[in-house]
Formats: structure tokens, sequence, C-alpha cells
């Protein structure tokens, strides 16, 4: 018969976050070993101290495997992440012009954009938003896929020297100008949202390849 | 890679793990070993790094053994140490003994 502390289960956001920044070849062991200790922790000290002493350990997990993906190959990720750098400066220029065009098409053949310029504007801005966010989401996957086995520490440095930058652009464009708040706050979505995209784009690329590694062969 | 490599500190505690567990060293006894000998509370991501990186070297090997019901039916994977491995310790020991050689540690650091 089990014990009831076997029946506990661990956190699960802890245990998915485990699993998507351990590679793939460590996970069964790491995520095995954290459970069969989380099992003693509970029944020797309570299910809440054992559900910290997890999460504890998850976050040095993950800090210790991301940092060691970095080390094992520092050249690799950094031109992975230099490419999908390129990538993004130019790529988030794709879906303005692309919108601009279908948009100017219309005016010359379909609708005159004057008749009702506040929605012609509204529109332009959020096809433009809608569009840079896919393509952020795009060029994550096209990351993570290029990164093979250290996908999230390819996304998350990617993701994070994208919203330094915007950081940095933000902060020049307050200290020069006050800009108006209808513009700012789609720039903030924009500059910092395709940073969650391209984190999005690694974690389904991850999720995927740790499903196609759990099918089972020969069915 | 020199084949006259040192190890580094938690290289050669996580070998010494090892060599104390023989054919019981996983991640879970590896951690609890250092913890109860050393003090030092110690994750299982820096066991498994360590060890990525000692295998790498060829100091250590690795095996899956069978999955088991309390682990969530995930195998364990269990390390030994190789011959390579164990002249890295007895290389690292050798550089240890030496540099402390004639220091009185105790009576003049603690």
């Amino acid at each position: 018969m089990m014990s009831q502390a076997s029946l506990v289960q661990p956190p699960r956001v802890a245990e998915w976050l485990v699993d998507l920044f351990t590679p793939g070849e460590q996970a069964e062991s790491i995520l095995g070993d954290l459970l069969e200790e989380f099992s003693d922790v509970a029944t020797k000290s309570g299910v809440a101290y054992a559900r910290r002493w997890y999460w504890r350990q998850s976050v040095k997990t993950i800090a210790h495997l991301t940092g060691t993906g970095f080390r094992v190959a520092p050249w690799s990720i950094i031109g992975t992440v230099l490419g999908g750098y390129l990538l993004l400066a130019f790529g988030t220029s794709w879906p303005e012009q692309a919108i601009v065009g279908v948009l100017h098409f219309r005016r010359h053949h379909v609708t005159p954009y004057y008749a009702n310029l506040d929605a012609y504007v509204f529109w332009l801005n959020t096809s433009i938003l809608i569009g840079r966010l896919l393509i952020s989401l795009f060029i994550g996957c096209i990351v993570a896929a290029v990164a093979k086995g250290k996908e999230m520490v390819a996304v998350m440095t990617l993701g994070l020297v994208w919203a330094a930058m915007a950081g940095i652009g933000i902060l020049l464009l307050v200290t020069s100008h006050w800009p108006e708040q209808a513009f700012f706050l789609p720039f903030l979505v924009d500059q910092f949202g395709s940073s969650g995209m391209i984190v999005t784009g690694g974690v389904i690329v991850r999720e995927s390849r740790s499903a196609m590694s759990r099918r089972p062969s020969g069915a | 890679m020199s084949g006259r490599d040192y190890l580094g500190e938690f290289e050669h505690i996580v070998i010494l793990a090892l060599l104390r567990l023989d054919d019981r060293a996983y991640g879970v006894t590896v951690r609890q070993e250092i913890e109860a000998r050393t003090g030092r509370e110690v994750s299982i991501g820096a066991i498994y790094a360590t060890l990525g990186r000692l295998e790498v070297k060829g100091y250590v090997k690795s095996q899956f053994g069978e999955p088991t019901p309390e682990r969530g039916g995930r195998s364990k994977r269990f390390f030994h140490v190789t011959t390579k491995g164990l002249s890295a310790v007895n290389r690292t020991h050798r550089a240890i003994q030496s540099m402390t050689k004639g220091l009185d540690l105790i009576g003049s650091y603690s």
C-alpha cells in the first residue's frame, strides 16, 4: 500500500520548468531524483516543507543547467542568438511593409482610407503589432530549432538581449521627449511582448521535442 | 584536452562521493552523501552539471537502471568512476598533499 506522502505530487509548475530547461537526456533522471527525494522529504517533514524544498531545488537546478548550457557551448549560443537578433532586427519591419502595402492597394483599388481615418490608423497599428509579435514567435521557434538541446538557454538569452535593447531605446526616448501615451503603450507592448513571444517560441519547440522523445517507438 | 588535468574542487568532491557510494551512486545518493559529509547544501542540478562535465572528460561513465514507481516510472542513472577518473583523483590528491606539506594549517590559519 502506498503511503500518503508518496501520493502527494510535487508542484506542477516547478516540475514543468525543470523539464523545460533540462537537456533531453538528463530530464528523466533529474525529474525522477527530484520526485524520489520529494516523497522522502514529505514523509519526514510534511508536504508544505517538501513543496518549498522542491521549488528551491528546481530554481537552483535550472540556474545550474542554464549556466552549464552556456559554458559548454558559448560560441554556438552566441552565434545562434546573434543570428536571431539580426533576423528580428530585419524581420520586425516585414509586417509593417506588408500591411502598409495591402492597405495602400486597398486605398487605390477598393476603399478610400481617408473615408475613416481613425479606423485606418487603429487597424494599421494593431495589425503591425500582431504581425511583429507573430514574427517574434516564429523567430523564437527558429532559434530554438537551431539550438538543439539548449533551446531555452538560447531563447532566454535572445529575449533578454532584445528586452535590454528595448529598455535602452525607451530610456533614450523618454529622456529626449516624453512620448504621447497613445503611441507609447503599443510601443511598450511591441518591444517587451516580442521578448515574451521569442521565449514562447522556444517553449513550443522544446515541448514538441520532449513530446516526440516520449513517444514510444515502433508503434 | 590535456591528460594532466586536475579536478576542480566540486568535481573532486563529487568523484569522492561516487567512490564512497560504489554501485549505489545516482543523483539522490550522491547529493545526500555530499550534504551529510560536508554540510553543504547542493542542488541536484549542480550534481548533474558536474557529472556531465566529468563524463565528457571521460572521468565517469553512466548507465540507466530500471524505471521505478516511486520515481514516477523514471529510471535512475547510475554513475561510476573510470580508470582515467581514478588517475585524476590521485593526481589531484598528490598535488594538494604536495602543496600542504610543511604547512601548519590548523595552528597558523584556523
